[in-house]
Parts: C-alpha cells; sequence; structure tokens
C-alpha cells in the first residue's frame, strides 16, 4: 500500500515536471489589419497547453506572443503551417524557457 | 429608416425587375474582411474559419426603387481558399418582398506576397447564381448566371489599393427575353489614418471608381425593341469599422458618367450596409 502510493506521487510529479512554461514570439509578416490577424488569435488558442490570457498580437511590431506549458516545445515548422493556415507568412521563431527544463 | 439596395435598375415598372435581375447577387460577393465596399478583393478566410454576412443594399433610380438583402455564409477550406453560400431577399416598388436566387461562390487567393506590415496578393472568384428565385413578373432567368472574377490588392499598416474586373454571363428568361452581360471593373483605394492595434477599434476610408459595362442589346424586351446596354461610372466613398472579430461596411455609389443606350435606365444613387463576423 505504501508502495503504491510512493509510486502514485511519483508518477505525478513526474508528469508535472515533463510540462515546461515557455514564451513564444513570432515574427509574422502580413499582418496590416487587426481584423485579419483574428484566425491567428483563434488558431493559438486552440492549441494544447496554451495560456489564452497571454496571446498578444502586436501590429505595429509585426508580432504574435504567447506561453504555453506543454511537455514538449512547437515546433517552427507546426507554427509555420498554423501561422500559413491563418493566411500569414511566419518569418521567425523565438522560444524562450520560463521555468528549468527538468532532465 | 435603413432602405436596402439591390443592384438593379428601374425606369419603368414593367422594365424595371427584368433589368433589376441582370445584378442580383452580384453585390453580395463584394464585402469581404479588408475589401473594398463595392468592387471585389484578394481577401479569403483562415482555414476552418466561418463568416457570417448580413448586408443589405438599395438602389434608386427614376421613380424606382429596389431592395436587397442577404445572409451569407462562408468556410475557409484553407488560409487561401473560400466557399459560400448567400440567399438574397428582395423588395421593389410594391413592396412585395421576394426570395432572390441562391448563389454558390468560391475564391481563391492564389498568389500572396507578405512582408513586415503589408500583404499583396491576388485572387480569383467563381461563383453561380441559381434560377430558384421567385417569380420576377414572367422576366425569372432560365438557367443559372455565372460570375467569374480577377483581383488584387495591397493592404498595408496605412495604405490600400485594390483593383478587380468580373464578368458577369446571365442566362436568357424563361420568356425568350435576352439579358445582357456585364462586366464590372473596379478600383479603389483606401487609408487608415491611425494604425491601431489588435484590441482596437481600427477605421479604413476608401474612395473607388466602378464602372459597369452592360453589354449591347438591340432586341431588346419582347415587342417593345427596346435598346439596352452601355456603360456607367461611379465614384464611391466607403468606410469599413472593424473590432477583433467584426466588422462594418457601409458605401455610397455616385453615378459620375453614364452612357447609355436610350432605354437603359440609369442609376440616381446605391447604398450599401454590411454586417460581418468572423467565428
Amino acid at each position: 500500500m505504501k508502495q503504491s502510493l510512493i509510486a502514485v506521487i511519483l508518477s505525478t510529479v513526474a508528469l508535472i515536471a515533463n510540462a515546461t512554461d515557455r514564451r513564444y514570439e513570432l515574427r509574422v509578416d502580413g499582418l496590416a489589419c487587426p481584423y485579419c490577424a483574428y484566425g491567428i488569435e483563434k488558431k493559438i488558442k486552440a492549441l494544447d497547453g496554451v495560456d489564452m490570457t497571454s496571446v498578444e498580437v502586436k501590429l505595429n511590431d509585426g508580432l504574435v506572443i504567447f506561453q504555453a506549458d506543454t511537455p514538449e516545445p512547437f515546433t517552427e515548422i507546426s507554427l509555420k503551417t498554423l501561422i500559413n493556415d491563418a493566411g500569414f507568412t511566419l518569418r521567425q521563431f523565438q522560444v524562450q524557457a520560463l521555468k528549468p527544463e527538468n532532465e | 429608416m435603413l432602405h436596402v439596395i439591390t443592384m438593379k435598375y428601374t425606369v419603368q415598372r414593367t422594365l424595371f425587375p427584368a433589368i433589376a435581375i441582370l445584378f442580383m447577387g452580384t453585390f453580395a460577393e463584394t464585402a469581404s474582411a479588408h475589401d473594398p465596399v463595392f468592387g471585389l478583393g484578394p481577401h479569403t478566410l483562415f482555414k476552418g474559419g466561418v463568416e457570417i454576412h448580413a448586408g443589405a443594399h438599395q438602389e434608386e433610380s427614376g421613380e424606382g426603387s429596389e431592395t436587397e438583402s442577404e445572409l451569407q455564409l462562408k468556410y475557409g477550406l484553407s488560409g487561401d481558399w473560400v466557399a459560400g453560400i448567400g440567399v438574397p431577399y428582395v423588395r421593389g416598388n410594391d413592396d412585395d418582398s421576394e426570395r432572390g436566387p441562391t448563389n454558390f461562390s468560391t475564391k481563391y487567393r492564389f498568389w500572396r506576397h507578405d512582408s513586415f506590415g503589408t500583404q499583396e496578393s491576388m485572387a480569383v472568384l467563381g461563383k453561380v447564381i441559381l434560377d430558384d428565385g421567385d417569380s420576377h413578373r414572367g422576366t425569372e432567368p432560365d438557367g443559372n448566371d455565372y460570375l467569374i472574377g480577377l483581383t488584387y490588392g495591397y493592404e498595408g499598416r496605412k495604405w490600400y489599393r485594390w483593383a478587380s474586373v468580373r464578368h458577369r454571363i446571365n442566362a436568357e428568361a424563361t420568356t425568350g427575353l435576352e439579358r445582357p452581360n456585364v462586366w464590372l471593373v473596379d478600383l479603389a483605394g483606401g487609408i487608415r489614418f491611425s494604425p491601431t492595434e489588435y484590441h482596437e477599434p481600427d477605421w479604413v476610408w476608401m474612395l473607388e471608381l466602378n464602372g459597369e459595362l452592360i453589354e449591347h442589346l438591340s432586341r431588346g424586351t419582347g415587342d417593345t425593341g427596346k435598346q439596352l446596354g452601355g456603360e456607367q461610372w461611379f465614384l464611391s466613398p466607403g468606410l469599413m469599422w472593424t473590432y477583433r472579430n467584426f466588422a462594418f461596411k457601409a458605401g455610397v455609389q455616385l453615378p459620375i458618367i453614364k452612357n447609355l443606350s436610350a432605354d437603359q435606365p440609369s442609376s440616381d444613387y446605391r447604398a450599401l450596409i454590411e454586417l460581418e463576423w468572423h467565428l
């Protein structure tokens, strides 16, 4: 019983530890109007692990910024496809871990 | 009271419905995102997106007037390809409201160049207007009408410009009446005075030059032997107001050049108001 409880606790800790909070900064070309950018907001918010309140679209800087807590980071290819599906072009991609990644 | 306008010509009561249906369903194709109010632009819809579009158009011509309202649904098949369906309703001088012909449309953006704060693109449009509308006093089409179009657009943080050409191929009427084909040519410019951010109301002011070139028909309408056809050009101020996923568009077309056949009705003015939601 005691060993089972320890196993459950360790599994839970491992699961939490594998998810990492990351900040994504996307430089997007074609962002000319607010109305057109809605598709980007909607698609990013549909991704698992995204912090809904963190999604920012900065038109004057051509930037889309958001945070997500996921076991693995979103790849540049997947985000490039997402941005293209929204009708724009991903020019540059940066990701930064906000918490130390656990091994 | 809001008057809804249809793209129809009316000089004589018997002629108005016949001419009017030359253009039914054409107006609704114009309104999409940051596209001109009356012309055609290259904007599509994000993949998986749904657009609900409600528009109202009114035209005054001499003693005649007609109103067309339309509900459209569009779906983003990809980031560069959208398809939609529309159903208009028409009210004429006699205040009888009739359901207009159902239309199916698709627009494909085949070229796009994105850079910092700007997007240039080109698209083709295809549309079929069915002959399933209510009767128009014997002038209902005997077959489908078709519309094809080509458009270019530049969108920046401050400046906009568009150019488009459309060709409408009209079927004959059930009475054997010929319905002339039409070319539509549009040039438009727009300006956003203040570069707003995403969660701010956004205003774009536009000015368009819209041309309508109507095929000349010497046989005219039945026994009357009227001469139809010619060209009309309009100067059209308009604006588009948006907030996040909601858009409002409004504009008025004022005729500046008329070179019409003797029996071709001309327009006094046309006005349009449209609402659009992206979901």
